[in-house]
């Protein structure tokens, strides 16, 4: 069979694919579809092997890929899809990858523990974590004379300080996910880096005497903020690991593998990070919540976060 | 038909035939980033000058809309049917996922992510070095995801010979020599009078009495013989689209 004779004999089946791939998806009869679709298929392969001419190829190569876009496509995207991922791929990957996690709040649990015993007991070694204007800064932001509890002097509104912890906060989280893929290096030091950064803070201010005010400030947020932060990182260690250690698979296989098992949890982290803010700007700030209230609140969001990850998976 | 310095990229489907791509390389993404780096930069600097007046909430807001150009702005974009950032579709290209199929929200989240590795250690540093690197000219993110950046439109070949004699090949052809003829008969409208001749001499052997004129155009007679043109069409009438 000559191309000529092909394409004379084949050609009203492509021109009905075309036709059909132009309509919408709605209206579209799926058998004759599908049958369409594989008859185009072997005409591509047909034409392919034969070496028949460029211009057939194409336009059998265009219309069969652009019709197994419209069968393969992942259909759900709605937000029955978006609360899933939320409410139970999330967890659930926590919990398959509890090990990365708890190594990750290892690591930014002990130095902000160790950080924060050092600058109590030496207040002058918080210079060698931040500089002196810094520090000045978080001195004047926890003290118990402030209008406004940890936020400088001249920023007086809260929907300003939301603002800035989304884009802080949530700019750490990605940080210490994403370097991740460096052997994880990345996700060590920005985990180890703001432990030591918080502790130290932490350390600094309580040295001070100022601890009713920055330890009911911290408690609330915290159970959200720290919890994402450390979930991140463990995330971005499973990155690391795909990395350097990649097992059977290839390298870039087993960082595909890694990155799409821990897609839930930093989408996740995101809306933990997003309350988190909202409750440090609106909540955690307010001067006239007494400390009393702030920690029954805390109280009740750490059992609430630990709850959250912890429960049992229900029976499907 | 597809050889080493090609940057077509394939994927096979369940059905066994294999889904071609042509994947963008390093100046047309470098160009889409530019273009998305301007309309960021004209969108945070027309909100600040709407909010400017807002005060304190102003700031906030802006803040948060900062973030949100900074992170969502791709993503956002790419999960609209174009899969494309508006730079990304002035220059003609979208993201795929690399077996073939539509991004997903998963992919694009990633391979969004992931810029704060490609950013490293300055100026896009390890996405440049990967994109250079690699035939398909994916960077880390791309990798991490599982998408591809690829050309949206495909140029279509002429699918016409134009008028002409058909000429029998003088001597039976193997596929080989078949394909390389076809091959040169559809390309030789794009090709200046003189290479197409220089080509055609190298096939001298296949054709009956070239001594030395006209070997191009008794050359393309073949090739429509074989496309099954047998007898003399003053216009081919297989296809006019």
């Amino acid at each position: 069979m000559t191309p000529f004779d092909f394409q004379t004999a084949n050609q009203a089946s492509w021109k009905e694919l075309e036709s059909v791939l132009g309509k919408g998806q709605r209206d579209l009869d799926p058998d004759r579809f599908l049958a369409l679709y594989r008859l185009c298929c072997e005409h591509l392969a047909l034409a392919r092997s034969r070496s028949f001419p460029l211009h057939v190829i194409e336009r059998l190569s265009s219309i069969t890929s652009r019709a197994h876009q419209v069968i393969y496509r992942q259909s759900d995207v709605g937000l029955a899809r978006v609360a899933r991922a939320l409410l139970e791929d999330f967890p659930a990957m926590v919990r398959r990858l509890w090990a990365y996690s708890a190594i990750a709040a290892a690591l930014f649990m002990i130095p902000t523990i160790a950080i924060a015993i050092a600058t109590y007991l030496n207040p002058d070694l918080i210079l060698s974590i931040v500089d002196r204007r810094t520090a000045e800064a978080f001195e004047q932001m926890y003290s118990p004379a402030a209008q406004a509890i940890g936020r400088p002097r001249d920023i007086a509104s809260d929907w300003m300080m939301f603002g800035f912890y989304i884009k802080n906060n949530i700019g750490i989280a990605f940080q210490c996910y994403a370097t991740g893929v460096v052997f994880g290096l990345g996700s060590l030091y920005f985990l180890l880096a703001n432990g030591a950064f918080g502790g130290g803070i932490a350390g600094y201010v309580a040295s001070l005497g100022y601890s009713s005010t920055f330890f009911p400030f911290v408690a609330t947020h915290s159970a959200f903020e720290l919890t994402a932060i450390v979930l991140c990182g463990g995330a971005g260690l499973r990155i690391g690991q795909s990395v350097l250690l990649p097992g059977r698979l290839t390298r870039v296989a087993a960082l595909e593998l890694a990155a799409r098992e821990t897609s839930p949890i930093v989408f996740g982290a995101v809306v933990m990070l997003v309350i988190a803010a909202a409750v440090e700007a609106f909540w955690s700030s307010a001067p006239w919540v007494t400390s009393t209230a702030k920690y029954v609140c805390a109280g009740f969001c750490w059992i609430l976060v630990l709850c959250f990850f912890l429960r049992r998976p229900h029976a499907k | 038909m597809i050889s080493t310095i090609d940057t077509v990229i394939t994927a096979e489907t369940p059905e066994g035939i294999a889904i071609s791509m042509r994947a963008a390389g390093f100046p047309v993404r470098c160009m889409a980033f530019l273009i998305d780096a301007l309309i960021r930069y004209m969108i945070v600097s027309g909100v600040a000058a709407t909010l400017g007046p807002g005060g304190r909430v102003g700031t906030g807001v802006l803040l948060i809309i900062v973030f949100l150009i900074l992170w969502l702005y791709p993503i956002i974009f790419e999960l609209t049917p174009a899969a494309a950032t508006p730079g990304k579709r002035a220059m003609g290209i979208q993201v795929m996922m690399a077996n073939g199929l539509p991004l997903t929200p998963a992919g694009s989240l990633i391979r969004n992510l992931m810029r704060a590795v490609d950013m490293l250690p300055l100026l896009y540093g390890f996405a440049i070095v990967s994109v250079l690197m690699r035939r398909d000219a994916r960077r880390l993110g791309d990798l991490a995801a599982g998408t591809i950046v690829v050309y949206r439109d495909r140029t279509s070949p002429t699918s016409d010979f134009g008028p002409g004699e058909p000429l029998p090949p003088p001597m039976p052809l193997n596929i080989r020599q078949q394909t390389a003829i076809a091959a040169f008969g559809w390309r030789v409208n794009r090709l200046t009078p003189e290479r197409a001749e220089e080509i055609a001499v190298l096939a001298a052997a296949a054709v009956p009495g070239a001594k030395d004129s006209a070997v191009t155009a008794r050359l393309v007679g073949i090739a429509r013989w074989q496309h099954g043109q047998r007898r003399f069409i003053p216009r081919d009438p297989a296809e006019q689209t």
